[in-house]
């Protein structure tokens, strides 16, 4: 392959599951194998708050309330997946952000000019609606470089604890 | 976790015994305590009334979803109970409530929480989705036509 490097630039999208956590262990091999940059990045999603709102099922207050909480939620798991990468002998960058999820993941691959995307494992059932709204669905149509969907838990555990 | 995924046959009442509020919440809570997972009923109980009394979850088109983040439970719990009567829940529309969703979360599952109201937000949104709902005439009737709307 000589001097190719195939992957300079990986995007990890952190979503607060089991899975993307297992997303991340495969990032950081990865990360570490082509000595790639590695984001991680997680959104709190906005939209979602806005339709319980707009449905009166949440009040101003409570939208507020889990906006925080759902903000919390993203800095655990994203100082969670900074340790996994130190621990790893990587220092990563990390980005919160709120809105619109798959827009703000999409637009942040352009920014950063990722080459991948790392995301976790789509969610085996889900209903016609919610597969409409479903983010990570959305992220992999509209990503605009590849996308790695993680999946085999036991065996990305076992890559990480390799390297 | 799909919506019916969350229920089993004993925590969903087609008739509920009371024709109150309070009384609608208490029988909502009873069926949640079935799961096992409350550790407090009465935490439960408080956390859902001081949810009720901030604005009441009576919503449009019949439907009630009374919710609280609760440290009584370390895992989401759901309960569900038809009124084809209807009763009075204080609702938005003014209107009498029939299909009641109970949801408890704990207080560091924010984002589940916020899918799963999520996915009652969009599936009760349908008209012929409530209708047939509403003439449910068993628990496990109930559940198939959740799991059949989702």
């Amino acid at each position: 392959m000589g001097s190719i490097k195939p992957v300079q630039k990986i995007l990890l999208y952190v979503d607060g599951s089991e899975e993307c956590i297992t997303a991340a262990q495969y990032a950081i091999v990865l990360a570490k194998e082509y000595k790639a940059e590695l984001v991680a990045m997680y959104v709190v999603n906005e939209s979602m708050l806005k339709e319980l709102l707009k449905a009166n099922i949440f009040i101003k207050a409570e939208e507020m309330d889990y906006e925080h909480d759902l903000m919390q939620d993203g800095e655990r798991y994203l100082r969670y997946i900074s340790q996994l990468a130190q621990d790893k002998g990587l220092t990563i960058e990390t980005r919160i952000e709120k809105g619109v999820v798959n827009k703000i993941v999409v637009d942040a691959i352009s920014e950063l000019q990722a080459d991948l995307i790392v995301l976790g494992e789509l969610e085996e059932f889900l209903s016609r609606s919610d597969s409409f709204h479903d983010e990570n669905e959305l992220i992999c149509r509209k990503a605009g470089c590849s996308v790695v969907i993680v999946k085999d838990p036991d065996r990305v555990e076992s890559l990480y604890n390799m390297i | 976790m799909r919506l019916s995924e969350m229920l089993q046959e004993d925590t969903v009442v087609v008739g509920f015994k009371g024709i109150k509020k309070q009384e609608i919440l208490e029988e909502l809570i009873d069926l949640a305590e079935k799961t096992g997972k409350i550790h407090d009923k009465k935490e439960a109980l408080k956390a859902v009334m001081v949810r009720e009394q901030m604005m009441s979850t009576g919503l449009e088109h019949g439907i009630a979803v009374p919710h609280a983040k609760t440290g009584s439970v370390s895992e989401m719990v759901m309960a569900m109970g038809l009124c084809r009567d209807g009763v009075d829940f204080e609702s938005v529309d003014g209107e009498p409530s029939r299909i009641f969703f109970l949801l408890l979360a704990p207080e560091n599952a924010a984002a589940a929480n916020v899918k799963l109201l999520a996915q009652i937000a969009r599936i009760t949104s349908r008209p012929e989705f409530r209708k047939k709902l509403v003439q449910a005439s068993t628990p496990a009737e109930v559940i198939n036509i959740i799991r059949a709307g989702e």
